[in-house]
């Protein structure tokens, strides 16, 4: 396997988060197909001909000028989630990663879960049929608040990128409920419209902390189809082990995050798009957008009725 | 009704509307010791004859101002079309009889509150059969709620799924003039559930309806209704007779609290069962949450006293909000609660 080196970019992210020292760092070190060369704060380095994929974690007022910047330069770009705070941002990096042909992969990983992998290609080979309605809950047990970016921004993008995924049917419209995301308590409701009918209610966020649940309390997907149903756990595959100290839950295969860098490695190597790019990242957005405003208004807001939406989709 | 408490004559029990539905009323009133059946009034004749016949020949009739005016008849038991539910009810007031109401309590918000008002100002016992407040399950999480284990609910999921059990296009659960549409016909066993395990004012439903098993229907076999409350929480209500295969029977109960979260696995209440057509679970029936639901409604008849486990005003909330998600649905809007 063709070892690809890694400059690191940056150490920021949404409130507390380290994304690039707690996942991506050990995630490269600890891929086969990558190797870490070095590490910057300011955005140079660049042009070493020793660094094929750059891993960005800038502050968000400086990520379309490091995203950009290393596209230009010729390199690859893992860029943690969100891309940036703004629809019109993540514009600006989609369209010079069009421009350049280079891979620029969003860090939306969930999508990787093998649960989630499952479930996609039991549905892409037709096992439920069309499928028409999705149910899927994201709730993770304590941690730190993300406010005052809140959790729609920050962990809903996961869930609706992986019913994107799943299905691969974009959100026309969106009906969102939210509750003042001022502490850890912060779920966010999605009614989504999808293209061919299809609809789906995403629940997303953090909420108290709870005994013996590290992370994920409820993750799943359930896929309702002209010809079947199929309930995806995605706090599954794992083995439970109970003992004096308490529950636990173990499991050895590889992670999301390593299985996301397979990606980035098969689609750098391969010379092909990673199949999450910043398009996807950008749909999250706008989605994000519209939910606000409709949590303002009370209303259903549709996506891609005004020119600028389209103009920035296209 | 002082009489009832008086005296050691078990209470009579008129069934209304020999349909379906009827069979498992009949087998709780068989169950219970403090009542009896006194017989049956539906208006195809053949089908209260055939009824009566199977009970042991007990009184039967088409006309049910004749059944109201027996003497061995205390209360009733109502399990007719949901349009005929406001004028038998009424009916029913009028004769001064206790009722036990198939739900929804009636198709309109303004039919709802005569009916409540009617039995409330006679001082007579009305209860409406939201069975699911009966069954293990919804009791469960009710007492997990209020004992505080989960803290104050944000969020709560409840999904009802199954395929296709309805008859033929003749049938009046898919004629919307008549059961008031699938929101209130099956939706309001979510919606006052929900309501009553939350225990804060719905104020607000998006409900989004879908029409699966054929695109003629004029309900919506599918349905998704979200809820939101005064105090911020919301509830997502998934009742489906659209679902694949047609056997299937899923049911899915989420509730996120502020101090804790409550989870009913789908195959969380009984034994699995792998058999040469497929997986299926063993579950307990209904029968039980029928005999519960009786012996509520016998409870407070008995006792004298009007407030019973599923209170007028409460099933009349489950038809505001039946109501509302059905014109939400209509309009492709949120709608406020009535």
């Amino acid at each position: 396997m063709r070892t690809l080196g890694v400059l690191l970019a940056g150490s920021a992210g949404v409130g507390h988060q380290d994304h690039q020292a707690e996942m991506y760092a050990p995630g490269f070190a600890a891929h086969p197909g990558f190797g870490i060369v070095g590490a910057t704060e300011d955005g140079s380095g660049f042009d070493r001909a020793d660094v094929d994929v750059v891993s960005v974690c800038v502050p968000f007022e400086r990520r379309v000028e490091v995203v950009t910047a290393a596209l230009r330069a010729g390199k690859h770009v893992l860029v943690d989630k969100p891309v940036a705070l703004t629809s019109a941002e993540c514009a600006e990096i989609a369209a010079v990663a069009a421009e350049t042909g280079l891979v620029c992969l969003p860090a939306y990983h969930q999508r990787f879960h093998p649960a989630i992998r499952t479930a996609r290609e039991a549905v892409a080979a037709g096992r439920v049929g069309l499928t028409w309605n999705v149910q899927a809950d994201f709730l993770v047990a304590g941690g730190g608040p993300v406010w005052p970016y809140g959790e729609l921004l920050n962990f809903a993008p996961y869930a609706t990128d992986a019913v994107h995924a799943i299905t691969g049917l974009p959100v026309t419209a969106v009906y969102a409920l939210a509750r003042p995301a001022e502490g850890p308590d912060d779920l966010v409701t999605l009614c989504l419209t999808h293209e061919r009918g299809m609809t789906s209610t995403v629940v997303a966020g953090r909420t108290p902390p709870i005994a013996g649940v590290n992370g994920l309390s409820l993750h799943r997907y359930r896929v309702s189809g002209s010809h079947g149903t199929l309930l995806a756990d995605a706090t599954r595959p794992g083995v439970t082990v109970r003992g004096e100290k308490g529950t636990r839950t173990a499991w050895a295969g590889h992670g999301t995050v390593h299985r996301m860098l397979t990606e980035l490695h098969a689609a750098v190597t391969d010379g092909r798009p990673a199949e999450l790019g910043p398009t996807d990242a950008l749909a999250a957005l706008l989605l994000v957008e519209a939910a606000r405003e409709s949590i303002a208004t009370g209303r259903v807001v549709r996506l891609g009725d005004d020119e600028q939406t389209k103009a920035r989709v296209s | 009704m002082e009489r009832d408490s008086m005296s050691n004559r078990p209470l009579g029990i008129l069934v209304v509307g020999a349909g379906a539905i009827a069979d498992l009323h009949v087998a709780a009133v068989a169950a219970d010791p403090r009542c009896v059946l006194a017989g049956f009034a539906d208006v195809n004749a053949d089908r209260a004859r055939t009824a009566a016949h199977r009970n042991g020949g007990v009184f039967w009739t088409a006309d049910l101002a004749e059944a109201l005016a027996r003497p061995d008849v205390d209360a009733c038991i109502i399990c007719t079309p949901n349009d005929t539910h406001e004028d038998l009810a009424l009916r029913v007031a009028e004769a001064g009889k206790h009722l036990l109401l198939e739900k929804p309590l009636a198709t309109t918000v303004e039919g709802a509150d005569a009916i409540v008002e009617a039995f409330a100002r006679r001082g007579l016992v009305l209860a409406v059969a939201h069975s699911h407040r009966f069954y293990d399950y919804g009791r469960t999480v009710h007492d997990e709620i209020a004992s505080g284990a989960v803290g104050r609910p944000t969020l709560v999921r409840l999904a009802l799924l199954g395929g296709w059990i309805w008859p033929d296009w003749r049938a009046w659960v898919i004629d919307p003039a008549r059961s008031g549409g699938h929101a209130l016909h099956n939706g309001v066993h979510l919606l006052d559930l929900v309501t009553w395990w939350i225990g804060s004012r719905p104020v607000s439903v998006y409900a989004r309806g879908q029409r699966r098993t054929a695109t003629e229907l004029d309900v919506h076999d599918y349905l998704e209704m979200v809820v939101r409350y005064d105090d911020g929480a919301v509830a997502i209500c998934e009742m489906s007779r659209a679902h694949r295969p047609t056997a299937l029977a899923h049911r899915d109960v989420v509730v996120q609290g502020t101090g804790g979260l409550l989870t009913l696995a789908w195959d969380g209440e009984g034994a699995l069962l792998w058999d040469e057509k497929g997986a299926h679970t063993l579950d307990p029936g209904v029968a039980y949450g029928f005999a519960a639901q009786l012996g509520a409604w016998l409870d407070a008849v008995t006792a004298g006293d009007a407030g019973t486990s599923v209170s007028g005003e409460e099933a009349a909330m489950a038809v505001a909000l039946g109501v509302a998600a059905e014109r939400s649905m209509a309009l492709g809007v949120p709608v406020e609660v009535q």
